[in-house]
């Protein structure tokens, strides 16, 4: 599996904060994508029904998650009556082992690769080529972050932290190319070096969007068209998904094909959508004589267990609740430590890959509720987060919990403090009394307590008012107010 | 001939069901509406979609070139069957293309686009197999091709699409593999919405005892990206100019 660096979230995000390059692909991108969404969703719906096809997909997905062993089952048998092979895998370790069968049986030197989160969380390409087969991404932006030898740092735009000046230093250094600052040029440039891979790989790998219970039918959608070539020109194909990327009809798509683009990329659709059902009839002209669709875990389980978490499953990966995320707009995607970043990579790290590790993702989020409110699916991302938090602080098992002692009294006594209103009373005359030789112009400027001293390292902290707004309101409004 | 069942789909499954706190399979289908609706329901479902798809046809088409324009298609016509010919021929000499590959289908047969390549001084090859063509030398025309032509199964209002089913004679790479490509969309074929396409498929996949077609492929536009700088750039992986003859 992809190697999980989240336990050093507060050092990398610091660290990314300072970054300049960062800083400005943060700034230009974000918005562009927001503004693009907005747009493109106002142009065909109104939010009422915006709103209301949100609901439906959620409730659509809900129902698949909630009867996943049958619709998991029906997909099974569906791709198995189309002529494909299915394989279902518990972990990063045995969905490679299985691309790594196939590719061996089929003596296979090279194989090209269209865009796969899963394939991201299985550290793909450095076990394939452990076991001496090039892998070749073939996204643009895969491409790129190869070469580079980085992770995704967006969901749907991996490289977008990368400059031209830096592209071009990749392609020069890999490929030879001549530098260049036009990016049509850059483009082009790769697009030669991929084309001698489509005519040539023996394998493609690829992700899918959904996969369609019914039929059988693997869902990918693309603008490059680097998911066509890499399903179409190989002799195999073998798709990766999450167990999770399920629906249980084709009747279901056109509703999630419509949330999907504008969500991701503000368009109204992608340039291919594409649907595989097994592999070429005898009847086609060509296609790969053999279709593999692996079903993969990876910790996905955890989040089904936890009712409150399973909400995580039905996510389709459009990458909107990152474009919208204070905390992901100013520290980008690496931060986060594995795949998945923003408020998603902060659900579902955790769970999948051990809590503990990412036990700060749950607190990178100022809880604003942005990413519930673009939610094609309508995850309650915040709920979410809450819940994992309350997990960290009181969950079971035991050995989940993060915090220490002293933070746990902090909670308890602040609990005894403000349980009923004579508690809340009682406190904050007490605190009235405390503050007093500390308060400078109605703030604290330092809170001389261990743990808590850092909140005020650089700012005050507002000091309880003299007069609380209880006995204002007594009084009348208008009464001799002195309160700040 | 059925292909053998991974060993790990039973415990796989059984643990995915416990987590949902279920210790047994559903005796019976899950309630979902898209799933439930058997044959004849289908049947009254898809008669109504022909009626409208019938009544609005005029309205489709013109939806058709309005989203197809703003998806970066170059959209040509309406133009009567007799005139098409022609429109593929003009766009092929604008475009100096000296290599085309066509699919081997029946609109070709109404349109006879390779006369009228012909007396451009252009001559089409049908990327089909069967005239001693093995795989390998289908790709090798197809990827040095500089035009490829289709015809298309359907048309999508919607969303300025065209639906390329790969079949005997359609081969995935003629619409993919060369830098332009041209769909030749009869006005029968267009429909208004995705919900349209995917009520008439799965009456398709029912009737046919749930065979369904090996692949499918919407096309909306020409390939393109956003990968470097957020900069829309055309023509990556597969066709940067993509046109669409209309024929009334």
């Amino acid at each position: 599996m992809a190697k999980v660096k989240s336990a050093a979230f507060k050092k990398a995000s610091a660290r990314a904060v300072r970054d300049e390059g960062i800083q400005h692909a943060l700034t230009h991108v974000m918005d562009h994508f927001t503004e693009a969404r907005a747009e493109a969703i106002a142009t065909d719906y109104s939010d009422e029904s915006w709103e209301a096809m949100r609901t439906r997909a959620a409730a659509i997905k809900a129902h698949t998650i909630g009867n996943l062993d049958y619709y998991l089952d029906l997909a099974d048998r569906s791709v198995r009556r189309n002529g494909g092979h299915v394989h279902f895998a518990d972990d990063a370790a045995a969905a490679t082992q299985i691309v790594i069968d196939i590719a061996k049986r089929h003596g296979v030197k090279r194989a090209i690769k269209s865009k796969s989160m899963v394939s991201e969380e299985m550290g793909l390409n450095d076990a394939l080529e452990r076991a001496g087969i090039e892998p070749v991404e073939t996204d643009l932006g895969e491409y790129i972050i190869q070469l580079a030898g980085e992770t995704p740092f967006h969901i749907i735009a991996p490289a977008m932290h990368k400059t031209r000046g830096e592209v071009s230093d990749l392609f020069h250094d890999w490929l030879k190319s001549a530098p260049t600052s036009d990016i049509a040029r850059l483009c082009s440039i790769a697009r030669d070096a991929l084309r001698k891979h489509f005519e040539t790989a023996e394998m493609g790998i690829t992700g899918a969007n959904f996969v369609i219970a019914e039929t059988g039918t693997v869902v990918i959608v693309t603008n490059e068209g680097n998911g066509r070539m890499t399903t179409s020109t190989p002799r195999v194909h073998v798709a990766i998904a999450g167990m999770e990327k399920l629906l249980p009809a084709i009747e279901d798509l056109p509703l999630f094909l419509r949330l999907l683009p504008r969500s991701a990329t503000g368009q109204r659709t992608t340039s291919y959508t594409s649907f595989i059902s097994g592999p070429r009839a005898a009847s086609d002209e060509d296609g790969p004589e053999e279709f593999h669709l692996i079903f993969v875990d990876n910790g996905r389980l955890n989040l089904l267990k936890d009712e409150v978490l399973r909400e995580a499953l039905s996510c389709i990966r459009c990458g909107a609740c990152l474009n919208h995320c204070p905390v992901y707009r100013k520290v980008g995607g690496h931060a986060y430590g594995w795949v998945y970043s923003g408020p998603i990579g902060a659900v579902v790290t955790g769970p999948m890959t051990g809590m503990k590790q990412a036990a700060d993702l749950p607190y990178a989020s100022t809880l604003c509720g942005a990413c519930r409110d673009v939610c094609p699916v309508k995850i309650d991302l915040p709920k979410l987060l809450l819940h994992l938090r309350h997990r960290h602080a009181e969950g079971s098992p035991r050995d989940e919990r993060t915090g220490t002692w002293m933070e746990r009294l902090y909670m308890r006594r602040w609990h005894d403090a403000v349980k009923t209103r004579g508690a809340l009373e009682r406190s904050t005359r007490l605190g009235r009394l405390l503050q007093k030789p500390l308060v400078r112009r109605g703030k604290l400027r330092s809170l001389p307590l261990p743990l808590v001293s850092g909140w005020t390292k650089d700012r005050d902290f507002p000091a309880l008012a003299p007069k609380p707004f209880r006995q204002i309101w007594k009084e009348g409004l208008g009464g001799d107010s002195d309160a700040g | 001939m059925p292909v053998d069942e991974h060993p790990n789909k039973a415990a796989f499954l059984q643990r995915v069901r416990e987590a949902l706190g279920r210790s047994e399979p559903l005796l019976h289908m899950p309630d979902h509406p898209t799933l439930k609706s058997a044959l004849p329901r289908q049947e009254e479902k898809v008669r109504t979609v022909r009626a409208r798809v019938e009544v609005s046809r005029a309205r489709n088409i013109k939806r058709l070139a309005e989203t197809a324009t703003e998806a970066s298609w170059y959209v040509h016509g309406p133009v009567a069957a007799e005139d098409a010919a022609d429109v593929v021929a003009e766009i092929a000499t604008g475009l100096r293309a000296k290599r085309v590959v066509r699919s081997s289908e029946d609109v070709f047969r109404r349109v006879n686009v390779d006369g009228a390549l012909r007396r451009s001084g252009i001559s089409a090859t049908v990327l089909a197999s069967g005239r001693s063509r093995d795989r390998s030398t289908l790709k090798a025309l197809a990827f040095e091709a500089d035009l490829g032509i289709t015809g298309v199964t359907y048309a999508i209002a919607e969303t300025g699409t065209c639906v390329v089913t790969p079949r005997k004679g359609v081969a995935r790479l003629t619409s993919l593999a060369p830098p332009a490509y041209i769909a030749l969309v009869e006005a029968d074929q267009v429909l208004g919405s995705m919900d349209d396409y995917f009520a008439l498929t799965r009456l398709a996949h029912q009737k046919s005892r749930g065979r369904v077609p090996t692949y499918v492929n919407f096309i909306s536009g020409p390939s393109r990206t956003a990968d470097i700088e957020q900069t829309l750039t055309i023509g990556v992986h597969g066709p940067g100019v993509v046109h669409m003859v209309l024929i009334a």
